[in-house]
């Protein structure tokens, strides 16, 4: 008989009841589920047995559904001070809150299969500092790579200005890391350059929300259970933050939930709700915006509106123009609020504004999207149709990135109209937020200095710094890349490949000597001679920014190897304590940050551990949605550390922002926008920050904006990019069983035998007019990748707008071409072919255009097209071994 | 566990006849199991179950048994066939299915006949009655809705499970067809053979 590949194994050893016990939280998506570490040495050969007495769960096996079993793929054996000890990982089964019923998705089910074990593939962490001498990585002392970074590093500043120092960083390693991180790059080095893992510019994703007043992370989950009727735009929570689905949306279903997507492609979870009557407006890319704005037509038209809601929570143009810093100014959004193609009187006159937009008709948005008018209807009623006795359905709206990231401020317009039309926001059951994709864990050490971006909007309108074209014109003379891969990441990937590989490895100056001082001349030359450095900061080796770009690598550490602090998708804070030694020399951020800034002279980076960094950080969370700043008054009272006072809560956390009462007790925060809270009537005491959004929205009167979403902002570079003779749609987005770019995933045998590569899901009948099947390789391929190349100041309203881009010279055609695995199931939309998003090998990101969203400065990922053809078998086609081409949304 | 939907957790502990209904649990011996396995010796290895004295639990065994389960000829293409494996102990009941398709581990002479133990490797759901003739998957499972792929060594197709679904191995002895082992553990044990 034939052995697969991966050869599971069929026995566990258990926790003795004397392990170690340490309360944690996953490290992956955004819900954060409660674990628990259990660990015991290796020496002595002790196991726990199957008696409840002799195991550390206290648990009889084998353990019922839904119990403390534990698979191979949860244990691990790691070094903890020194010594080898076992852990095993799993869901804490004792927790109240998020995976209340012990439960976990098959990421953080796996997560004990992350930690350094050099029996496995996780061999491969960075383990020591390097610097790249004669065209090869060489390991180096810490000081001996970080005196190199300092002195070139300060040779940038003093000589390029601090714009050409550019810092391209994660947003979510944990407060500790983003606080040292961005106290750095933005209150010391000061630069403009600078952004975040998944944007080009430090900017809002949803600035639609941020208009209307909403806060992305406002919702509770128990919000997502108790609505009547969930719409959810551009995700299925099954397939991405499992668990939101799973103990929360999914027994809601049960319950007569009715729950709406709005998703090009059918999956598991959209399935489940399809069976149990749900409904799928399976839309074709591109085309959320009448879609959303003819659910809201349908119901003004029927009077459906909650008129109620409206008067007491709608601004009227009086005033949403109301206060400091709105109209024209310096302002990184306000201007939006009171500029004429988004403002409204109020909602009669943005009623009127819909009535006449042709595309807003049902019919109209049902053609462009290509879905059945019905379905538009019956939306509508579900979301907003009064009950005969007069009641109305408690309606949310969740959207994600397949969504925002389509028509980035169009799509976030047009669904924050709805939901103030249907009542969401700020009552059980009653929000409108976003899912969120990776958890919560930026705390500012400094401003953003908008003032030295080159970006300018017509009408004195200053954005952030689009890093990636600053790039691309040359300026970015170092690039200081903090776990993230930057190049595939981003959109047009290939071509922005190309120009890294230009202005490092192909720039004369490359280092040949092993003498400090030589290699730091040598780099000087190249930054003088217009080419770039690169330090690169993460946990292994990434290709190309650090196996092929990186002159500098630091060896960075993560989950489980210091103690951080994070919040979860409903804003609660959780601590994560170091179970385990880090291997070899690796540091984490904070440590690598903190000491690089000390050699290059800038005072405040004396922290001895990670509780100093977030103890500093503390007061800069005040008044944010994860205020924290009370617990370290409550800590300090109690003569405790803030970490030790994380971890009391354990996996039960915090939910922010904290407040402290009169009697001195930590207050938690269910909901933002909390319209039906009540806060103590004489004002915050002490050091309380009572921000306007704890009981209303995010605008000068507290009141929601209700805005226009004109398609025409958008249209141009739809009508152009829509596909042509030959070509599809082709999308990308999250796989349940991938975490990011897979850096973990890569390394499990269990994942890589499920997902080997990238792939493509095509529809039956695309595959079949080009002779593919399922288990061929497949080229995906366009030689019209729209890259806007040039930095111009806009004068005219329209400069930014696709069409007069590309019109007046600023567009470049590109060509990019990757593989991938067909997989032909009709559970995508016919004209789309939908990939993982961050393959590093086969990027989808190369396929789609690298044309910021002209109003907010974020890409549109979800925008690609290009063709496919054949290339031949691959070799999962006829093998039993790896992958499966079974259908994915078998309900 | 506060918020579990009541109709799962009937599922799961048979409440209210819903084990019945889903199939799930024990499964009733048909009477082709029953004469298969009355007059044959197997090495029957009991395992410690949750309410039973210590004194009724016997010593484990180290190696898998080698159990008699079905003949070829009586199997059908997309008709399962219950049985259990490798004991008679909790989890143990498996899924025996001519796909009619060439599978991974697969014995006869269509390389289609397999095998896989019936419980969710992610949280333990029954999976008993979700096999699918046209996917030739086993779930979704009532918990958290993952399947699972039977041609390919029980892999996940879609889902949440940390393992694939433990497989039976199977070999062929004229038309006899025989559990050997298995790969991969079995949920709510720490050794297949010691429960």
């Amino acid at each position: 008989m034939s052995t697969p590949y991966y050869v599971p194994e069929t026995a566990v050893p258990l926790p003795p009841p004397d392990a170690d016990v340490i309360s944690t939280a996953c490290d992956y998506c955004i819900v954060a589920c409660g674990y628990k570490v259990y660990r015991w040495p290796v020496a002595g050969g002790k196991v726990g047995g199957p008696r409840a007495a002799e195991n550390a769960f206290g648990e009889d096996f084998p353990v019922a559904p839904l119990g403390a079993w534990v698979a191979p793929n949860q244990h691990n054996i790691v070094l903890h001070n020194g010594e080898p000890h076992h852990v095993v990982i799993i869901p804490d089964k004792d927790t109240e809150f998020v995976n209340y019923s012990g439960n976990s998705s098959i990421r953080g089910g796996a997560i004990a299969q992350k930690v350094y074990n050099p029996q496995t593939p996780t061999r491969d962490r960075l383990k020591s500092p390097m610097v790249r001498m004669f065209g090869v990585l060489m390991p180096v002392t810490w000081d001996f790579a970080l005196d190199i970074a300092a002195e070139v590093g300060n040779y940038v500043l003093e000589k390029h200005g601090t714009n050409a120092y550019g810092v391209k960083t994660f947003s979510y390693g944990y407060m500790e890391n983003t606080y040292a991180i961005t106290k750095y790059a933005l209150r010391h080095v000061r630069t403009a350059n600078f952004t975040f893992h998944d944007t080009p510019s430090d900017v809002t994703s949803t600035p639609g929300f941020r208009d209307a007043g909403f806060d992305n992370f406002g919702p509770s989950y128990d919000d997502w259970a108790d609505a009547e009727t969930l719409l959810m735009c551009g995700t299925d929570p099954y397939e991405s933050k499992t668990i939101l689905f799973t103990d929360f949306i999914m027994p809601a279903i049960q319950n007569g939930q009715k729950a709406i997507f709005l998703l090009p492609r059918r999956t598991g979870g959209v399935a489940y709700a399809e069976k149990n009557g749900g409904l799928l407006l399976d839309i074709q890319p591109g085309t959320d915006l009448p879609v959303v704005l003819a659910i809201a037509r349908v119901i003004v038209e029927n009077g459906w509106e909650d008129a109620e809601w409206i008067r007491k929570w709608v601004n009227n143009k009086w005033e949403s123009s109301s206060g400091f810093g709105q109209g024209t100014r310096n302002t990184p959004w306000q201007w939006r609020t009171t500029w004429g193609k988004f403002q409204t009187k109020g909602f009669e006159d943005w009623k009127a504004w819909l009535l006449k937009q042709d595309y807003a008709r049902p019919e109209v948005a049902a053609e462009m999207a290509q879905i059945d008018v019905r379905k538009i209807h019956t939306a509508a009623e579900w979301m907003a149709k009064p009950r005969a006795d007069g009641t109305r359905p408690k309606t949310s709206i969740m959207i994600e990135k397949g969504f925002y990231w389509s028509n980035n401020t169009g799509n976030t317009q047009a669904i924050s109209s709805l939901g103030i039309v249907c009542g969401a926001g700020g009552r059980p059951g009653q929000v409108i937020g976003r899912a969120g994709g990776h958890q919560r864990g930026g705390l500012r050490g400094g401003g953003y200095p908008r003032n030295k971006s080159p970006e300018k909007l017509p009408g004195r309108r200053r954005r952030a710094m689009d890093t990636d074209r600053y790039l691309m014109s040359g300026h970015t003379r170092l690039a200081h890349v903090i776990g993230t891969t930057w190049v595939q990441a981003m959109c047009g990937s290939q071509s922005l490949q190309a120009k890294f590989d230009e202005l490092t490895t192909r720039n004369p100056h490359q280092v040949m000597s092993f003498e400090k001082q030589d290699i730091v001349d040598t780099l000087k030359r190249r930054v003088d001679s217009g080419g770039m450095v690169v330090w690169n900061q993460d946990i292994y080796l990434v290709d190309p920014i650090g196996a092929r770009y990186a002159d500098i690598v630091f060896p960075a550490s993560g989950w489980g190897e210091d103690t951080f602090t994070r919040a979860n998708g409903e804003r609660r804070l959780r601590l994560y304590p170091k179970f385990y030694d880090a291997p070899g020399d690796a540091r984490p951020d904070w440590w690598i940050i903190a000491r690089l800034a000390r050699k290059m002279g800038f005072d405040g980076f004396d922290w001895r551990n990670s509780n100093d960094v977030l103890e500093e950080g503390a007061r800069h969370s005040r008044g944010s949605r994860k205020d924290f700043n009370m617990v370290l008054v409550a800590a300090r009272r109690e003569g405790k550390t803030l970490h030790e006072k994380f971890a009391e809560f354990g996996t039960n956390g915090i939910q922010g922002p904290v407040l402290m009462d009169a009697d001195g007790n930590l207050v938690e925060t269910k909901r933002l926008h909390d319209v039906n809270r009540v806060l103590p009537a004489e004002g915050p005491r002490g050091a309380n920050v009572f921000n306007k959004k704890l009981t209303h929205f995010n605008s000068q009167t507290g009141k929601c904006n209700i805005q226009k979403a004109p398609w025409d902002l958008f249209a141009s570079y739809w009508e152009w990019l829509k596909p042509r003779e030959g070509e599809i749609w082709i999308s990308s987005g999250r796989i349940n069983e991938r975490w990011q770019s897979g850096y973990d995933d890569r390394r499990r045998p269990y994942i890589v035998q499920r997902w080997p590569e990238n792939w493509i899901e095509l529809h039956p009948t695309v595959a079949a007019a080009r002779g593919i099947e399922s288990g061929d390789y497949v080229q995906v391929y366009s030689d019209r990748i729209p890259v806007q190349k040039d930095t111009i100041v806009g004068v005219e309203g329209s400069d930014f707008d696709f069409a007069a881009l590309l019109r007046n010279g600023h567009i470049e055609l590109t060509r990019a071409s990757i593989t991938a695995v067909a997989i032909v199931t009709p559970a995508v939309k016919e004209n789309l072919g939908y990939m993982d998003f961050l393959h590093t090998a086969q990027p989808a990101n190369a396929l789609a255009g690298r044309v910021v969203d002209w109003i907010s400065g974020n890409y549109n990922y979800k925008m690609g097209v290009g063709k496919v053809r054949k290339m031949g078998e691959s070799p999962y086609k006829t093998q039993f071994r790896s992958m499966s081409f079974a259908r994915r949304d078998i309900a | 566990m506060r918020h579990l939907e009541p109709r799962i957790r009937a599922a799961i502990n048979g409440e209210n006849g819903e084990a019945e209904k889903a199939g799930t649990r024990r499964c009733l011996m048909n009477r082709r199991q029953f004469l298969l396995t009355g007059g044959i010796a197997t090495a029957v290895v009991m395992v410690g179950v949750p309410g039973l004295a210590a004194a009724q639990t016997p010593a484990a065994v180290a190696t898998y048994p080698r159990k008699l389960i079905a003949r070829l000829s009586d199997l059908r293409v997309d008709e399962p066939f219950d049985f259990e494996y490798p004991d008679e102990g909790e989890y143990a009941e498996s899924i025996l299915v001519k796909l009619g398709r060439e599978a991974g581990g697969g014995i006869g002479p269509d390389n289609d006949v397999v095998a896989f133990n019936y419980t969710c490797t992610h949280q333990g759901g029954p999976l008993q009655g979700t096999y699918q003739a046209a996917d030739k998957a086993l779930g979704p499972c009532p918990l958290h809705l993952t399947t699972f792929d039977l041609t390919r060594h029980g892999i996940f197709i879609s889902g949440q499970a940390y393992q694939s679904l433990p497989q039976v191995l199977l070999e062929l002895e004229g038309d006899e067809i025989y559990a050997v082992g298995m790969f991969g553990l079995i949920y709510g044990r720490f050794d297949n053979l010691q429960g």
